[in-house]
């Protein structure tokens, strides 16, 4: 049996299967136990329907980039551990460099599947296992007293009552009285997607040929600009909706023909 | 007084709700965490090969040392956006930058919810919970239908578009942002940008460069707020 048969053998399948499976009714019971909270504190059914509706479009593209890495993973170390690294905890930019890594740390030249064996594959698993545990232990340890002391801080500012809007209202629309915690939230957000685009014009500045992420990224960002001024009349207001989704499409496929054309 | 007793009474329950998340959270976390764990050691049994110790803490070390402070740093970033059950499952579920924050960002805004509220944590749970199904439904697809479609998601033609999904991801959020507040955005652009032209390291390194980046933002955001020229955002 050769080293890709045992690291796709059917019993890891299963293993795999049942991590997975428990994940998944976890996410199930959440988001049941929120959507009732969320009925019980009086929210809108429209809005928390809109809520699912919209995540799960919003979460197509970037889950078949996903699946992508999962594929690119699995020539080395077979698929169901990288089904299980990026449906548990796993981030796609993540575990290729840290598979690479451990494998240069038990001697290899690197994540190479004519150098892995079993032994390498579980020593190389438990160090992108172990390595990327840092956030959910925290959550663990500090969730709880780190949300309370954020709450303590900004309760004054914050006014739950009022907050829940009817279904229709307009999803920017300007509140009086932004708080701290609003406006670090979104400056965060904000200073998240400028150290992404930089990147890619740094990219670009340094060499020219590597101009499709910011010409993914421009094209993605022109169309959102169109959706944005579409859905300000009142017969595109469902625009709004699936804006981010459309967006990344029509600049995905920009990037193919961009792409085909060099 | 009603109107009081009907807002005591809702947050009496969402903290009773919240509670409940807390456990929760954190047996599902732990009990994942273990069973992640136990794959290594079961899979390593069935061939009679077990992890090698001295490698993975050679290992363990090159990667905690990079990974352990940017997952500090990710859980004191988001964790406030997410609120406790969208942190439990964003950190359980992972993908954090290129989906389950945008996903929960987007969700806020068409909700209309605000930071710090039982509605906020609401969406955002429901939003990563949601987000979190599909990809885990999406993948487990794929993974079965790996053989038909792995020549279809590795054909060269189709290559530049599941190497940009990212670029895609924040070039449509960065304009809905930046147009959204403008004067938080434009200073930080020019230096972050300034930065990765002239100092090549901090491009490659984007889990490091958000951190002064979201300070710069939010450092402009708070002190426009407190001159009252920031406006409603």
């Amino acid at each position: 049996m050769n080293y890709l048969s045992q690291v796709n053998a059917s019993s890891l399948y299963l293993m795999v299967g049942c991590i997975i499976g428990f994940v998944l009714l976890m996410c199930l019971f959440f988001l049941v136990r929120s959507y009732k909270a969320g009925i019980a504190i009086g929210m809108d059914k429209k809005i928390l329907q809109k809520t699912i509706r919209n995540s799960a479009v919003f979460t197509i593209l970037p889950s078949v980039g996903i699946l992508v890495g999962v594929i690119a993973l699995s020539g080395a170390l077979g698929a169901p551990l990288s089904w299980m690294r990026l449906s548990v905890v796993g981030a796609l930019q993540y575990e290729l460099n840290v598979a690479d890594i451990a494998a240069k740390a038990i001697g290899l030249s690197g994540l190479n599947v004519s150098e892995m064996s079993v032994g390498a594959f579980t020593t190389v698993s438990l160090v992108m296992t172990v390595g990327i545990l840092g956030g959910g232990i925290c959550c663990i340890f500090f969730l709880g007293r780190y949300l309370r002391k954020l709450g303590g801080k900004k309760k004054s500012a914050d006014t739950p009552a009022a907050d829940t809007p009817a279904a229709d209202t307009p999803a920017a629309a300007p509140k009086k009285g932004s708080n701290i915690g609003n406006i670090a939230m979104v400056a965060m957000f904000i200073g998240l997607c400028t150290a992404y685009i930089s990147s890619y014009i740094g990219a670009f500045a340094n060499d020219a040929s590597n101009f499709l992420p910011l010409l993914t990224a421009a094209v993605a960002a022109l169309v959102m600009f169109i959706f944005t001024l579409l859905s300000k009349k009142p017969r595109f207001k469902w625009v709004e909706n699936f804006d981010v989704a459309l967006s990344m499409l029509i600049a995905m496929a920009a990037a193919v023909i961009a792409g085909g054309a060099i | 007084m009603r109107e009081e007793e009907k807002h005591m009474d809702k947050h009496e329950y969402f903290s009773s709700y919240n509670r409940q998340l807390h456990l929760l959270g954190k047996i599902m976390l732990c009990v994942s965490f273990a069973a992640m764990i136990a794959f290594s050691f079961v899979a390593g049994a069935i061939y009679d090969v077990a992890p090698d110790l001295g490698g993975f803490l050679s290992g363990l070390l090159q990667v905690g040392i990079i990974y352990y402070p940017v997952a500090l740093v990710e859980f004191l970033v988001y964790a406030p956006m997410l609120g406790v059950g969208g942190s439990y499952l964003a950190f359980l579920t992972g993908n954090l930058t290129n989906l389950k924050i945008p996903c929960a960002m987007n969700a806020r805004e068409i909700a209309g919810a605000k930071t710090g509220t039982p509605e906020n944590e609401i969406i955002s749970t429901i939003s990563v919970a949601t987000s979190a199904i599909i990809t885990t439904a999406i993948l487990s697809v794929g993974v079965m239908l790996m053989t038909p479609l792995q020549p279809l998601l590795s054909s060269e033609v189709l290559k530049p578009a599941f190497e940009n999904v990212v670029p895609a991801l924040f070039g449509a959020f960065g304009l809905k942002y930046y147009l959204k507040s403008p004067k938080i955005a434009l200073a930080p652009f020019v230096v972050m940008t300034l930065l990765c032209i002239f100092v090549p390291a901090v491009q490659s390194n984007t889990s490091i460069a958000i951190i002064p980046a979201g300070l710069m933002c939010i450092g402009i955001g708070v002190l426009l707020d407190k001159m009252g020229k920031l406006g409603d955002i």
